[in-house]
């Protein structure tokens, strides 16, 4: 009887489970209900001499342990082989299903940028309209009427000057908005007037008849000429990199004293470089100040400005800002 | 203005490399745009020394040179037929390369010329490695009788140019266009810039020495000056210059006048242009015996007049032009250009220099509304015109007249008649100012010192005396500009140098938060849901034709500009619409099929409200949405589907429930087509309109070339992003814990029912409980009755404070049914 039981045994672990099939025929073959080889030994146990039977039933449940062992084990197979075939059955080289993708201009970017850099720095930001009142445009900004400052900025007018006021432009500058944001608030003001502004010039591959501008405003009790440099030197290395390279040097606007235009050095990768113009800036003229109500000699400021074209042309290699406006997606969609 | 950096030596004797000088006088705020160099820089020309000298074996009138063209005392070949070559010389040696132009006959510099380069050779068996030159090869003379010897301090290898150079005869110069600001009329001139360089050099300046007349004498006998205007006209100097041979001024005078981009006319005109580069005062000369009653008047027009200025342009002359009159007419426009009628011509003997100060704006107003007579609009700027409105040195009129006057003289074989009328009516002194050093170092942040300011000023022209106020500072007349301490600071901060400004270690910011902008913060916001929604954003001109533009309008007025670029630019867009539409017509005409494209930008209008920043103008920002073509690309599993009104319209109802407006927004439809639109649905809050969602007509789509359907949606974003910020609470609302329970239920109406009244009346009849309502599918067709339509609803039914239990959910359906049935006789489906 024992010796039939090692026979089984070894049958039992010579049986073939390599697929579903073979482990359900496995399974019915030794423990099934009816016919079960292993069903009908255990129930033969009552035949067994009594003195045998503890070893009898011993012998069948180790048997059944190694059947139960082996369905494991094959189970566990084959159910790791129908996960693969269905892995394998599908084909992931297919392209997904997109979604459309947006994005924002690159003038947009470079905007945020600028202003997200000054918004670190603590500064508000200020808007005003585009239409506005000569005042605002320049009499404020300490443009004298008919003097040759005035032809540094091409105009478009929408009013012609009479004798109740200046006239009406579209505004040359942001600066307006500084002008504005004095008028309501004493200091300490601390803005940039982001927005779009106009030139009267011919249309051309550098320059276009709007763009669009940052501009900065600090206005406080000892603000100097040298913090104005400081604040320029930061927004420099944090737009184009530390330590870029930088100079100021003299220049003129008629809302600044002293004024000056700031360049950055740009490197090629040639190796070949040079300067280029990012921003004008200078301290706040006394004039202005009192134009909008401010003690000039409590108070002093500093004030820059940058276009945005420019340094999105600059930071992408765009040569030619009549693309900016083009709008075309095989450019918009390289941003 | 152009520079030349041959003339400015004249000046100041530097030995700075032309960029050097550029350099300095950027750094001084007259910034270089653009440097080039003129005349022959002759290339490939060396200095060679000839360390000896042999008969040529083969010919008897050549020889075989040794020359040292490096200065390393070793020489090579080179073949010469000069008689006069000999060792020891220093010559002109034209390299292996060289291009000359020599003369296509042998010796005879009147032949025509033609191009040659000079090649390594053998010359009758010697080899040669370049061409010893001729005055005449250089085209430097017509000596051609033998080599070109120089002189014995001539430097075996430099350039020959720099040998030149070094000689003072350079047939080479360079030239630097100075962008001068509107506030440095003293840097408008030669010497202007000369003295700016000798305040950062330290090296003088040296000032051409003139004799200056005095007031009367022989002069004042022949002539008189009436000024009837002294307001505009300080002071008018004139000197007379009797028997002057016109002819060609001086070879150096043209070059250096070719040089800076003028050209040369005869000796009294080009004295005239010299000595304004030279020190800024414009002149003009008169043909004397033009002028009746050898008198001159100046006087301003009473209205507009004609007159024709010497280039025989008839032009009109507005009210208020300062003209320069004799006892019976006009002869110039004062400080603008002189008239035909006086002008110097090639028979002219006696000539009147008139060296004046007119007044800027005067000018300014003048040359800006100076037009050809049979042109509507223009003006007339010139060299001087371009001074006068600057501002000229009001005591710079006699030095520049007697200079000019002395040139005219040595150049055309004239006298100079002694003495000169000077007509000053208004005296211009020096401008004292006050200079707290306290507040210049205020100002810069930087620790100049009080002797430190008192040196930089000075180095410019300043006088500055001490006082217990501070440093007294007396302004030269030709710094107009100069007139407040703060002008003065910014001549310190300039002189010392920005970049010599230290930058602060620290740096104090306000002890205030910055003011929010929530418009700022909304505008982003919008931005980014438009981004994730697969729309590209746009940049678009605002400047649009005019006609386009009151026609996008409708009944508002639009806003146009006095002075546009061109008439396609001619008015402010009134929507964002008619931007948009050219580019999508660009890129539906380069191939794409279908679009995504926003842009957040103002608009313009006419208006009559008082809540505007400026009267009569109405300016808000708008966001516009455009979409044509398809919803995706077709893909192995993905069914193409056009874009419809519904993909526009769920951009908006994404947008507001992205903002949180669900609540305070109506959508309202208008079935009736317009000229814009085929069909659209209003976006409201209350009566306010806040935009639309449209087709674009079709009409209005060929306008544009555009050849296929395309959707929109706009919105008013500035009054959008007011009602963002008043309606839409943050407040958190607790999340309730009830399960939710879905029923869908299908009813068949008249296909003339609304979907949205049936919505309207299932919402309202579904009150609280009701979460959500859905339409999850549209049916016409088999299976119903013509004329009707079956739509199927799915709810979403709950509360916040109970599960609820079957019998409510069934009463609150059957409530809806019967709603349903009696409002819009809906019929349920089985």
């Amino acid at each position: 009887m024992i010796s039939s039981l090692a026979t089984l045994e070894s049958q039992i672990q010579a049986e073939d489970l390599h697929d579903a099939a073979s482990v359900e025929a496995f399974r019915i073959k030794y423990l099934g209900r009816k016919n079960g080889l292993l069903t009908d030994l255990f129930s033969q146990i009552g035949k067994i001499a009594p003195e045998e039977r503890k070893a009898y039933g011993a012998a069948v449940n180790t048997l059944k342990q190694l059947v139960e062992a082996r369905l494991t084990a094959a189970q566990a197979f084959v159910e790791a082989a129908q996960k693969q075939a269905v892995a394998q059955a599908i084909d992931l080289t297919l392209p997904g299903r997109m979604q459309p993708v947006g994005g924002l201009h690159p003038i947009r970017q470079t905007m945020e940028e600028i202003k997200r850099i000054f918004l670190s720095f603590g500064f508000g930001v200020a808007e005003g309209p585009e239409i506005e009142e000569d005042w605002y445009n320049f009499s404020a900004l300490n443009f004298p009427p008919d003097h040759p400052a005035r032809d540094m900025q091409d105009t478009f007018f929408v009013e012609a000057p009479n004798n109740e006021n200046g006239g009406v432009v579209l505004r040359t500058h942001t600066s307006p908005v500084q002008v504005r944001t004095m008028q309501n608030t004493q200091p300490p003001i601390r803005i940039i007037a982001p927005g779009r502004v106009y030139r009267n010039e011919t249309i051309t591959y550098k320059s276009y008849c709007l763009f669009h501008q940052v501009e900065g405003l600090y206005v406080d009790e000892q603000v100097t000429f040298a913090d104005l440099k400081q604040v320029l030197r930061m927004f420099a290395e944090a737009a184009f990199g530390v330590g870029v390279k930088m100079r100021f040097r003299p220049s003129f606007f008629p809302f600044t004293e002293p004024s000056a235009e700031v360049d950055i050095w740009w490197q090629n990768e040639d190796g070949s470089g040079r300067w280029l113009e990012i921003l004008g800036c200078g301290m706040v003229d006394p004039n202005v100040l009192e134009n909008c109500g401010i003690d000039s000699e409590k108070y002093t400021g500093y004030a820059f400005g940058m276009g945005v074209e420019r340094i999105a042309m600059l930071r992408h290699g765009i040569t030619d800002i009549r693309v900016l406006y083009e709008n075309d997606l095989r450019f918009l969609e390289q941003f | 203005m152009n520079i030349s950096h041959n003339w400015l030596k004249d000046y100041i004797s530097h030995d700075l490399t032309p960029q050097e000088v550029a350099d300095t006088l950027t750094m001084l705020g007259l910034e270089e745009e653009e440097s080039w160099t003129v005349g022959n820089t002759f290339p490939g020309l060396i200095v060679g020394h000839v360390l000896a000298r042999e008969q040529h074996p083969n010919a008897d009138k050549l020889s075989v040179c040794h020359v040292d063209l490096d200065g390393s005392g070793k020489g090579i070949k080179i073949v010469c037929g000069a008689p006069n070559v000999a060792a020891g010389q220093k010559v002109v040696v034209a390299t292996i390369g060289t291009k000359l132009m020599l003369p296509t006959e042998k010796h005879n510099p009147d032949a025509p010329k033609t191009e040659i380069t000079i090649k390594k050779g053998k010359i009758r068996g010697e080899e040669s490695n370049g061409m010893i030159c001729s005055a005449m090869e250089l085209g430097l003379s017509e000596d051609h009788s033998g080599i070109m010897v120089l002189a014995e301090t001539a430097v075996t290898g430099q350039t020959f140019a720099d040998y030149l150079d070094q000689q003072g005869t350079s047939e080479s110069d360079t030239v630097t266009d100075v962008n001068i600001t509107p506030n440095r009329p003293d840097a408008i001139s030669h010497l202007g810039i000369a003295r700016d360089l000798s305040a950062v050099t330290g090296i003088s300046v040296q000032i051409p020495a003139v004799d200056l007349p005095e007031h009367g004498g022989e002069a004042a006998h022949k002539f008189s000056v009436e000024i009837e205007c002294p307001d505009v006209c300080h002071r008018y100097v004139g000197i007379l210059v009797e028997g002057v041979k016109i002819g060609p001024s001086p070879k150096w005078m043209q070059q250096r006048l070719e040089a800076i981009g003028l050209r040369p006319r005869n000796n009294i005109v080009d004295v005239t242009n010299y000595v304004m580069y030279e020190c800024g005062q414009p002149l003009h000369a008169f043909d004397f015996d033009q002028l009746a009653g050898h008198k001159i008047v100046v006087r301003q027009t009473q209205g507009p007049l004609p007159f024709t200025t010497l280039d025989s342009k008839p032009r009109i002359l507005p009210k208020g032009t300062i003209m320069i009159c004799d006892s019976e007419r006009e002869v110039a426009i004062g400080g603008i250009m002189g008239g035909e009628n006086s002008e110097v011509t090639d028979t002219t003997v006696n000539v009147l220099l008139e060296s004046a100060w007119f007044n800027p704006t005067a000018i300014r107003k003048a040359a800006k509304n100076i037009r050809e007579a049979d042109k509507e609009e223009g003006r007339l700027s010139t060299d001087a015109s371009y001074r006068f409105e600057r501002g000229v040195d009001p005591n710079g009129q006699v030095w520049a007249a007697a200079r000019a006057a002395a040139l005219i003289a040595e150049f055309s074989g004239g006298q100079v008649v002694p003495g000169m009328v000077d007509a000053n009516p208004i005296h211009d002194s020096s401008l004292v100012l006050t200079l707290r050093p306290t507040r210049a170092r205020a100002v810069i942040g930087a620790d100049i010192s009080d002797e430190e300011m008192r040196r930089l000023l000075t180095a410019i022209g300043f006088e500055v005396a001490e006082s217990p106020e501070g440093l007294v500072c007396s302004v030269p007349t030709f710094r107009p500009d100069v007139e407040r301490e703060i002008d003065v600071i910014e001549e310190i901060a300039r002189l010392y140098g920005y970049d010599n400004i230290p930058l602060p270690t620290h740096s104090a910011t306000p002890n205030q938060p910055p003011a929010p902008n929530p418009t700022d913060d909304l505008r982003r916001s919008l931005l980014q849901f438009g981004t994730s929604m697969g729309f590209r954003e746009m940049y678009t001109n605002s400047m649009v034709k005019a006609e386009r533009a009151q026609f996008f309008a409708g009944e508002t007025g639009i806003v146009e500009t006095l002075n546009p670029i061109s008439s396609e630019m001619g008015a402010l867009r009134p929507n964002l619409l008619l931007s948009a539409l050219p580019i999508v017509a660009h890129n539906l005409n380069h191939g794409r099929k279908s679009l995504r494209l926003m842009e957040v930008s103002s608009v313009y209008r006419r208006s009559e409200s008082m809540r505007v920043p400026v009267k009569g103008y109405y300016e808000y920002e708008e966001a516009l949405f455009i979409m044509t073509g398809t919803v995706n690309a077709a893909g192995w599993n993905v069914r193409e589907e056009k874009v419809t009104i519904f993909d526009a319209k769920g951009v908006v109802e994404s947008l507001l429930r992205r903002f949180g407006l669900v609540q305070h927004v109506q959508l309202i439809p208008e079935n009736e087509p317009s000229a814009l639109t085929s069909y659209q649905i209003k976006i409201q809050s209350g009566h306010q309109i806040l935009g639309v969602v449209a087709r674009l007509s079709d009409e209005t789509a060929k306008h544009f070339d555009v050849k296929q359907e395309v959707f929109f949606a706009s919105l008013n974003w500035t009054v959008l992003s007011k009602l963002i910020g008043i309606k839409t609470r943050r407040a958190y609302q607790e999340i309730s814990r009830y399960p939710i329970v879905e029923r869908d239920l299908a009813v068949t109406v008249s296909k003339n029912e609304a979907a949205g009244a049936l919505l309207e009346t299932i919402r309202r009849t579904g009150g609280k409980l009701l979460q959500e309502v859905r339409v999850f599918d549209l049916y016409e067709g088999d299976n119903i009755a013509p004329d009707t339509k079956s739509i199927a609803f799915s709810l979403r039914l709950g509360a916040s404070d109970r599960t609820l239990v079957d019998k409510e959910v069934e009463t609150l359906v059957a409530r809806v049914v019967k709603q349903l049935a009696d409002r819009h006789r809906a019929v349920l489906r089985a």
